[in-house]
């Protein structure tokens, strides 16, 4: 690991945030290469969280851009702010009568107010959308562009042509240049393939589930209150979890939830009482806790008969999870 | 190094991946910045520069170390560590193990009958395996000429891509007598007990023997691995050539392999259609007044309507696809299927369903499993043969308790070549499907030459399609589908 790597992996680690190695050398390529990263991977995994980790570590200003289908220049660019050029119209409505004064033709009336078109076109009424905001903003800044793939095929044409010159160009004002380079973190939860030009442009990383020690570490720095034991019991449960074939993967936000919850509750142990009562802060869908309930042999509605689990152990306590171990 | 890396990324490309030119350049920005010193932060730079796809991911794994790596780990030496003694001992019983076998062979050969407790080998194996065990000993690593010399006996010359790599490598392995080994070891082991070695010392041997084989197992697997890749990249040209040409040959004429290979197509193609698909549909401008955005975009002239917006939002198109999934249709189906749930996010909905003499609904398998194994399982619980091919009988079925999905938004696509095996084809079911549903497509692998002859009712189910598609071949099939998604 060169120097700047870890330095990078540190300081992400002063901001609460556990990094890979991997995630350490793609941000330090980004910020040498100064080329965008597409970040993938399911949802949940902590995405969001790096650019946010990542522009306090590197003392940048954090600007937000949520996509979703239908999301166009306007609300991503910027839009003119027609009603107050319209309420200063009205307002300013006598000055203007001064300013044409005495002219005696249409034409020259119309030649006065193209003098003073600068004002009700200037920077007073543009209202800047992100993107604008990313490029005009006197501190450095890092933007990020949340779920690129609710966007649709022309929105990330339109993107690349500004995230490949940093500039834009509104008609009115001329070229508005970026006064620094902004880093950019594009998120995908990969619901649709993303068109080949912008992956080209980008580097890509991939943010998988993380190991058991990865989120152990995790779970330990976000939940210090949950006890060690506890923490590390909670981490295995949601590993081995991961292994079933679910719909949807408890992924680490919702570990740290359940961790949360498990503070609350004030659980000394993963018992069963406590992992039918608390199940649902990880699995969201009835057909994976259904799955999750019979794997863990927590089904007990029929006359209180406990059906054994996988190996056959019966016993309230979870502490020993053999039964659980696929070899 | 930066000829490495031009090798790796040709290897790259000739496995699949699709690497631009821009991307090579941002490699080697990388590994300029970076340094190629920390070997794991090498791949990660080369790997987040090269790599835009999860699903690549496995093969640059695979290739990385077969251009990067060493070669394998290296055999350590294993009779320097050793006291004068202990070497004695080790010559003394590896001349005692030889002789003994020598002695068995000739036994055996005198007897011509197998000996239950040596090694039944065939001439010039046995000086084969003592020369292994020497080597391992001392740890030689085995020249590239060796290598080479072994591959060669093992297949390598007819081998042309990476599938090979671990066939070649065990039969190179076998070449050198690695699976006879174990039971040498323990005879060497009980020897050297017999001569009074010390069994600490007897046991570190053998571990270290062991370690050896494994090191020179890997360096096999690297040497033949990366063999390969390089003929891979020297194949490459052909397999484009011969996947293009495989596009319009017929699906009937396709052998196993080159369906294999047409599988990773549609991949490729799904991916060019859905670009085309997506962009073609917010082109085509409506002509409808959108009044409802009319009026709210308005708001802000105070309602006077400067701007007008039309209804330019097409619909994606819901699916609805009977499938014919007689023997003659079957790789036909196959493809059309993988196609169109590779474009599921192009369709509103695709629910397809599967007859020969009933009608099945398989859209749940889809749901269930990736298009893969789903098809599998659709073809394998649908036997052909037993069962004569009736499509009014399915249709009556499709009427009968699917009708609620055919509706006004509904194209309704039959796969099949209309032969029917002169039952009854059910025109008055076909009028009732063209009505409700918005439009209805027949993809006809027949030639249209065909159509009619025999027991072929195509001719007369013709008046009731809106469109009819000749899909004999890949080429045809995803011009067909490529028109059925932009909407004519």
């Amino acid at each position: 690991m060169s120097d700047s790597t870890e330095q990078i992996k540190s300081r992400l680690q002063e901001q609460q945030y556990i990094a890979t190695n991997e995630i350490a050398t793609v941000l330090y390529l980004a910020e040498q290469l100064g080329k965008p990263i597409l970040c993938e991977g399911p949802a949940g995994v902590g995405k969001t969280e790096l650019s946010k980790a990542w522009a306090a570590a590197s003392g940048r200003h954090l600007i937000r851009l949520q996509c979703y289908e239908g999301l166009d220049e306007t609300k991503a660019l910027y839009e003119w702010e027609y009603a107050k050029q319209m309420l200063y119209t009205q307002l300013l409505r006598d000055k203007l009568r001064d300013v044409i004064g005495d002219v005696n033709t249409l034409r020259e009336a119309a030649d006065r107010i193209a003098q003073e078109e600068a004002v009700f076109f200037s920077e007073r009424f543009l209202l800047p959308r992100p993107l604008m905001q990313a490029l005009t903003c006197d501190q450095p800044v890092v933007l990020l562009i949340d779920e690129i793939d609710r966007a649709d095929v022309e929105f990330e044409a339109f993107l690349l042509e500004v995230l490949s010159d940093f500039q834009v160009s509104v008609p009115e004002l001329g070229t508005i240049k970026a006064v620094h380079h902004p880093m950019v973190l594009l998120t995908s939860n990969n619901t649709r393939a993303l068109s080949e030009a912008l992956k080209r442009r980008c580097l890509y990383l991939f943010v998988d589930y993380p190991s058991i020690e990865e989120e152990l570490q995790i779970v330990r720095l976000k939940v210090p209150d949950l006890a060690a034991q506890l923490a590390h019991q909670a981490v295995e449960m949601v590993q081995q979890l991961r292994h079933l074939d679910l719909k949807k993967s408890p992924s680490i936000s919702e570990t740290l939830d359940w961790a949360r919850a498990l503070v609350e509750l004030n659980s000394h142990q993963l018992d069963k009482e406590t992992m039918k009562s608390t199940m649902s802060v990880l699995l969201k869908h009835e057909t994976d806790l259904i799955k999750a309930r019979r794997a863990l042999g927590l089904e007990g509605t029929t006359g209180g008969r406990d059906k054994p689990g996988i190996g056959g152990v019966n016993s309230d306590d979870f502490s020993s999870y053999g039964f659980f171990r696929r070899s | 190094m930066d000829n490495r890396i031009v090798d790796f990324i040709a290897g790259l490309r000739a496995a699949g991946v699709r690497v631009s030119i821009a991307e090579s350049e941002d490699a080697f920005n990388a590994t300029r910045s970076l340094g190629v010193v920390d070997k794991i932060q090498f791949q990660d730079a080369l790997r987040a520069t090269l790599v835009k796809e999860v699903t690549d991911r496995p093969v640059f794994d695979q290739l990385f170390p077969l251009y990067f790596g060493s070669g394998g780990p290296p055999l350590q030496n294993l009779t320097e560590g050793m006291s004068p003694e202990e070497k004695r001992l080790l010559a003394q019983a590896m001349r005692a193990l030889l002789a003994q076998m020598r002695q068995a062979q000739q036994n055996r050969d005198r007897r011509r009958r197998d000996s239950s407790g040596g090694m039944n080998m065939p001439p010039g194996q046995l000086d084969r395996l003592m020369q292994l065990l020497q080597q391992l000993l001392q740890g030689n690593n085995p020249s590239s000429q060796e290598m080479d010399d072994l591959a060669h006996h093992s297949g390598m010359d007819g081998a042309r891509d990476l599938t090979q790599q671990s066939r070649i490598s065990q039969q190179m392995r076998r070449q050198m007598g690695m699976e006879l080994l174990e039971k040498l070891m323990e005879q060497l082991a009980a020897m050297l007990a017999q001569l009074g070695m010390d069994q600490q010392a007897i046991k570190q041997l053998m571990e270290g023997i062991e370690a050896n084989r494994e090191a020179l197992a890997d360096r096999i697997a690297q040497h033949v691995g990366a063999a390969l890749a390089r003929k891979q990249v020297e194949s490459f040209p052909d397999r484009k050539q011969e996947v293009s040409d495989l596009m319009h040959r017929p699906f009937q004429s396709l052998t196993d392999r080159e369906s294999e290979l047409l599988r990773d197509e549609v991949r490729r193609l799904a991916s060019q259609l859905r670009s085309r698909a997506a962009l073609r549909r917010k082109r085509s401008k409506g002509g409808t007044l959108d009044v409802k955005k009319v009026v709210r975009t308005n708001m802000r002239y105070g309602g006077v309507p400067l701007e007008l917006k039309f209804k330019t939002r097409q619909l994606k198109p819901k699916l609805l696809l009977v499938c014919d999934v007689s023997t003659s249709m079957r790789s036909v189906v196959e493809f059309l299927l993988r196609m169109i749930y590779e474009l599921q996010d192009q369709v509103a909905s695709a629910h397809s369903f599967a007859y020969i003499g009933d009608l099945e609904d398989i859209s749940d398998r889809f749901a269930e499993n990736v298009p893969e194994v789903a098809i599998e399982i659709v073809l394998t619980s649908m036997p052909p043969g037993h069962y004569n091919t009736d499509l009014g009988n399915s249709l009556n079925t499709l009427m009968m308790r699917f009708a609620d999905k055919v509706d006004h938004r509904t194209t309704v696509i039959f796969v099949g070549d209309a032969r029917n095996n002169y039952n009854d084809p059910r025109l008055d079911l076909m009028d009732r499907v063209q009505r409700r549903s918005k439009r209805l497509v027949w993809f006809n692998p027949e030639h249209p030459r065909l159509w009619g002859t025999g027991d072929s009712d195509m001719l007369v189910y013709l008046p009731f399609a809106d469109v009819v598609h000749n899909v004999s071949n890949l080429a045809e099939l995803a011009e067909a589908i490529d028109k059925l998604l932009t909407g004519k």
